[in-house]
Formats: structure tokens, sequence, C-alpha cells
């Protein structure tokens, strides 16, 4: 699908996420690797080199070569902040159980009437909400990766639904680092990327330190603006 | 200053205020008027009995002829303090009775010059005029009234210098009729907008007569046979006439909002015109295009005839009473000719869709059938609460239906990567075949539930800068193998570059480009 050779400014260039500026790229663990995409890869590479391919942004920006594809993951301590916050919900929901259960018992036969079915039931609904909660949020935290990539970012998570996103820095429009109470809190920072498209508010990396924060919005900025300018030439 | 409809022609548009037409306040105040009149009577009636029994009549009176003078007070405040400006690369609005408010609009960042006119505004010569850009959740301009004429010399004047950027135009550009919609299309048009989508729904009405049908059907018909079977195809057939009507009016509804449809292109800009009672007219400038889809229902499929549709960046397409956001460049012609059309504005060639692999249609099946066999388990639980006339298992006979349904659904779905396009096809009942230009793409997306990965399947979306997308109208390549997916999303964002670079390559020597061009945060619809 990339091969379409007969334009000449598309000539070598299948991919420029795997443009010759990244040498970490064999042998990083990169996330989208698969023979569909790499194959390709490896024989354009050394002619790609030596064609004055246009250079990826990431190599216009002057961004780090260990920085460039290499997968990041989150704090682990959003963890907690994830499993805070299922609690939360855990809580209404073992409360609603709870009533539920009072209400039907005082009206219906269908369950025993009674304070303490209530409260069993409201628990027993609590603890279950709760362990899918922390579940959820382990499972996730461990799905959770981002990635620099020479053209783009690309950003995979989802324990049901797997997701993966690509965000080309030509599309990037703005960038906000957000800190809710909670996050201050536990000493953490959500990124969240902007893009003309309506999905922009998908492209959003949380549990991020600060610091991490703060060096990923710049280096999204530089990549953002460097690629804006190699688009406007 | 102001903006009489009769001045003469060579009047200058660029660079002066003006206001609003001096009919516009009438009309605002008696439509304002007539709203708030509205509510008085509904909601304010008892609230006005209450007030004149605690205040007296005539208190009461005088109260309301402040309303009325206020309504026509704040009518001619808005119409004296609301300013328009054309200049040579803006649209300026001064505007606001107690708030004002001074916005510029950069020519090059608007999106669509849209006119629009209902029978009363047409019977006083005047217009709605909307402008709009991108990322503007309501059109950024919105001028209540003009004039006609002048309506029509700003849709040009701005279409014009939005287009010329430096090397100046001064003549209009010869528009010539790509599309002009006849009147056997239009009468197909009321019988195919019919909404298909409906016969889902009718099937769930149905099952609201079911009992009383299928009573009859238990109960009698099997004993008393003819009579009864009359009364049980009657009644059905009773809703059914009633749908199709429902459907036609519908249909007629939408044949007289296309009524007299043009479509006119010139070099870099289409424009259009429809509508019997209210009318309206717009521009689609070709450099905003984001995406284009073709669109077939069923009954439209079956007669070869097809709809094309376009979205731009900008907020709506044809007005208040169209909530859809792109426009219609052709309501319905001959799939050839749309496909012609589309292919003069993106061409796209020949491509041949992928369809999703064979285990997509079996997961169809599964979902189906899951459907149906909940479905009767509510049933049966209904059947064990209240007791149903019929038996509950009776439903498991839509079984027979989930082949071929999800067989239809496999074949209408496919994917094709063009040379400059990425192109996605769903739907049986609309089958909507999107062409996303690989220099429009704004992220790529894919995602894998839990069932599509268990049959190594996912779905691929590609994120345009459309205002239909909100709706969650994105092109999709749903359920392609997993491996696929992972091209195609790296494909994609990779193809945007190279077609990003090749037009940079194209126009560089045509166009150059102006200072804003430098600014971050630029905006979506660029090139």
């Amino acid at each position: 699908m990339s091969d379409r050779n007969d334009d000449p400014v598309a000539e070598e260039e299948p991919s420029p996420a795997d443009a010759p500026s990244t040498p970490a790229d064999g042998d990083a663990p990169e996330p989208t690797a698969d023979p569909g995409t790499r194959g390709p890869v490896a024989d354009d590479d050394p002619q790609g080199s030596t064609n004055g391919d246009p250079p990826s942004v990431a190599a216009a920006a002057g961004i780090d070569d260990d920085v460039i594809d290499t997968p990041r993951e989150l704090a682990s301590i959003v963890r907690v902040q994830w499993i805070l916050r299922s609690t939360v919900g855990a809580v209404v929901f073992g409360a609603i159980v709870a009533g539920a259960t009072l209400a039907l018992g005082a009206g219906t036969d269908v369950v025993p009437a009674g304070r303490s079915t209530a409260v069993t039931a409201g628990v027993g609904a609590f603890l279950v909400a709760a362990l899918y909660g922390v579940l959820k949020a382990v499972l996730l935290y461990r799905s959770w990766e981002y990635v620099v990539r020479a053209d783009s970012l690309y950003l995979r998570r989802g324990v049901f639904t797997h997701v993966r996103t690509v965000v080309p820095y030509v599309r990037v429009q703005h960038i906000d680092t957000t800190r809710s109470p909670l996050e201050r809190l536990l000493g953490l920072s959500t990124l969240v990327v902007y893009t003309a498209g309506s999905r922009g508010a998908d492209v959003t990396i949380p549990g991020l330190t600060p610091e991490r924060a703060s060096t990923l919005q710049t280096r999204l900025e530089r990549l953002a603006i460097e690629s804006e300018e190699a688009d406007a030439v | 200053m102001t903006d009489g409809g009769d001045r003469s022609r060579d009047e200058r548009l660029i660079g002066r205020a003006f206001r609003l037409h001096p009919l516009s306040i009438p009309y605002r105040v008696l439509e304002q008027g007539l709203g708030l009149a509205f509510v008085l009577l509904v909601v304010g009636a008892p609230a006005f009995g209450m007030v004149a029994n605690s205040l007296g009549t005539s208190l009461t009176a005088v109260l309301g002829a402040v309303l009325v003078v206020g309504v026509v007070g704040y009518g001619v405040a808005y119409y004296r303090r609301f300013e328009y400006e054309l200049t040579a690369d803006t649209f300026d609005i001064r505007s606001g009775v107690f708030a004002r408010r001074d916005r510029e609009i950069p020519l090059r960042r608007i999106q669509n010059v849209d006119i629009s006119q209902n029978i009363v505004q047409r019977a006083l010569g005047i217009a709605e005029v909307r402008l709009e850009t991108a990322g503007g959740s309501t059109s950024e301009a919105h001028l209540k009234f003009v004039s006609v004429t002048r309506a029509n010399r700003l849709q040009r004047e701005i279409s014009r210098l939005s287009r010329a950027g430096d090397e100046q135009s001064p003549e209009p550009e010869a528009f010539e009729t790509l599309f002009e919609i006849s009147d056997r299309e239009l009468g197909l048009l009321a019988v195919v907008s019919t909404d298909l989508r409906i016969i889902p729904a009718l099937f769930l009405g149905a099952s609201l007569f079911a009992p009383s049908a299928a009573a009859m059907f238990d109960a009698e018909m099997l004993l008393y046979g003819y009579q009864s079977v009359i009364g049980a195809v009657l009644g059905p057939l009773v809703t059914l006439a009633g749908i199709v009507l429902v459907g036609l009016l519908y249909g007629a509804l939408n044949a007289t909002l296309y009524y007299g449809f043009t479509l006119r292109g010139a070099a870099d800009e289409l424009r259009y015109e429809r509508g019997l009672l209210q009318k309206y007219s717009g521009t689609i400038p070709l450099s905003k295009i984001q995406s284009l889809t073709v669109e077939e229902n069923v009954l439209a499929r079956a007669i070869g005839y097809a709809s094309l549709e376009i979205e731009t960046a900008g907020q709506s397409g044809g007005g208040e009473g169209n909530q859809g956001s792109s426009q219609s460049a052709i309501p319905l012609a001959t799939r050839d000719r749309v496909l012609e059309l589309t292919n003069s504005i993106e061409p796209v060639g020949d491509v041949g869709f992928e369809r999703p692999p064979k285990r997509a249609r079996q997961r169809y099946g599964v979902r189906y059938a899951a459907v149906v066999v909940i479905l009767t388990g509510v049933l049966w639980l209904v059947d064990a609460v209240v007791g149903l006339p019929f038996a509950w298992w009776l439903a498991l006979g839509a079984l027979v239906l989930v082949p071929p349904a999800a067989h239809l659904k496999w074949r209408n779905r496919g994917y094709a990567v063009g040379e400059n396009h990425v192109l996605t096809r769903n739907g049986f009942w609309v089958r909507q075949t999107k062409i996303v230009p690989y220099y429009r793409v704004q992220t790529v997306v894919s995602s894998s539930t839990v069932f599509q990965r268990r049959r190594r399947l996912a779905t691929v979306t590609i994120d345009t800068a459309g205002a239909r997308s909100l709706v969650g109208n994105d092109a999709k390549a749903v359920d392609v193998d997993d491996v696929t997916a992972t091209q195609l999303r790296e494909g994609v964002s990779g193809n945007l570059y190279t077609a990003l670079r090749r037009r940079r390559h194209d126009e560089g020597r045509r166009r150059r480009f102006g200072d804003r061009r430098q600014s971050s945060g630029e905006p979506v619809a660029e090139e």
C-alpha cells in the first residue's frame, strides 16, 4: 500500500515513521512492529540515507535519537489514581444496590426485608465493583504505552478494547498539561494533545510525572512547529 | 451606511462598514415578538392573570407595553449597533447592544458562505448570510438580514478575495453547471429518500402490536380461518401503509428542500442553490474539502442511483433547517454520474475495494444470533412474569434471517487504498463510501475489542477535520485483518506526509504563502 513509486516525491518513503534518522529503529521493541510494515523498511533504509530523502520531523527538530521510538510507560502511581477513582464509583454503586435491596425487600418478597440483607448486598456489590476497578487499573496501566516516533506520536492502551492512536506532528494544534487536585496530590500530570480532528480529546496521556509531562510538552511543541515549517516551505 | 437593496451596482463593497437591511428590524422584532407572545400564551397566561389580579389591569397593560417597547427598542438598537465590513483580507463584525463584540475573520479561514431565505424573507427581498470557519461550534458570522443582492455580492466577493491571495483576479470566474436536478430525479429522490432505517423500528413497533395480532393468530386463525386471517393481515397492513405514507411525506419534504438544485463549479469553488419554499445557496471552496461521501440507500442502490456529499470543516451546510454539517453536492443522480463528479473533485480513479476477511462475517452472524437469543430470553422472562399470548420460542424463528443479514453487512463493508486517497465503505441500509485525501488526515486510530481480537480483526478510524465526524461519522475500515489494520494505520499516517510534501512541491511555485502562515496553531484547513 505504500509502494507506489510513480511519483518523484514519494519515492523511497513508504513510511516516514521509519526514516533513516532512527538507528534505534531496528532493535527497539517497536510496538507497531509487524512483518507487514517492517519488511520494506529494511530494504529502503540503506538507499534512503544516500538519496537526500526529506529528513523526518524528529531529525529536523533535533530530537535525540534515544528518545525516538522508545516506548514509555506511565508512572506506576497512576494506578492509585485510577483505583481511587473507581473506588468512588464502587461506593456509589454499592450504595445504590443497598438502597435498591432495601426498597425491594420492603416492597416485595423477592429478597428478605431488613437492613442486614441490604448491607450485605451493598458491601458485596461494592467489593465486586472495587475488585473490578483494581483489576482494570492494573491491566490498563500495563497496556499503556506512548512512543515519540520520528513523524508521529503513537499511543496504545485499552483493556477490553485495544486502541492505538497515531497523531502526525503536522496535525498537532496545541498541547496542554493539566493537573487535577488528585493528580497534584499524587504528583501526576496529564498531557492533552489537540488536533483539529473531532477525536482530539482522544489524545490524552495521563499519569505522567510533571517533569515528564513538561518535557514531553516542549518536545511535542518543537516537533509540531518543526513539522509545520517543513510543511510551510 | 445603510443597506438599501437598490443602490447602484458599482457601489464599493470593500473597506466600508455596512449595516443590516432596514427591513431586518421589523422582521426580527416580529420574529422575536411572536416567540415571546407564544411563550406568554403558553406559559405566561396564568402568570399574567396572577399579575393582573395583584397589580390591577392598567398596570399590567403598562407592563406589557414596556415589554413591547423593550423588544422593539432592542431590535432597533441591535440594528444600529451592528456593523459589518469586508476588507481585503478580513471580514469584520462589530455587534452587541450591551456587550460589544468586535470580530475579525480572516477570509482565508472561511470555509463556506451560505445564504438562506425563507418565504417571508423572499417576499421582503432579504436573506440570511452565514460564514463558516473551521472549529467553531456555531457560525462565525451570522448576518440577519441583508438584501439579496448584497448577500450575493458578499458571497461572490468573499470567495474571490479569499481565493485570490496575492494574484488578483478581479474578473469573476466562469462557472459551469455541473449538475442540475431533473424532475425525474427529484421525483425519485422523494421516493428513495424514505429513510429505510425505520424498518427495524417498524419491526419494533410491530412487536407492540404483536400480542393482539398473535392473539388472533393463535386462538382464532387456526380454528375459524378465513375472516380472522384478513383481520390479522389487515392490521399490520394498515400500519405498514401508515409508515409508507410517513416515509413518502418525508420524501416529499426532502424533494422541496432540493427543488431546483443546481451545482456549479469554477476552478476552485463549487456553488449550489436549492429549495422551493426556503431557498439556500452556498459556496464550497474546493481547497477546503475534507472528505467526500457517496451515499446510496437500499432503494437507490437497487435502481442504480446515488448521492454525493461534501464535508468541509465548517459548521453547517444549509442553514438552520439542516442539522447535517456536510453539503449535498448531488442529492440524487445515477451512480455513474455521481462517480464522474466525484472523480472530477477528487481524482480517485479506479480502486478496488477490499472486503473484510470472511471471519468478520461469522462475527456478524454470531452477533445477530446473540441478539436474537437475548431477545428471546427477554420474551421468555416476560412470558414467565406476565404471560404472553404466543409461544416465546417463536422469536427464535428470526434466526433464519441471521445468515443473510450477516452476509449483507459483510458484503457492504470494505476499504480501498488509492494513490492519493483512502476509501472506506460501510452500511447495508445506507451504504456510505467515504473518500479521504491523505493530506486531510488528522489522526489515525485503530482499535480492537475483545470480540474482534478473538478473530484477529481490528477497526481503523481515519479522522478528518470534517464537522460531521462530531457524530462519529468518520471514515472507518471496520473489521479488517489486524495485520492489515496496522499497515493501514501506519500507511495512511505516513502517506499524509508524502501527500503534504507533494502538494507543497506542486504549489510551491504557484502560491506564495502569506505571512500568517508562519504563526503557530495553524488551524485545520490549510492547503
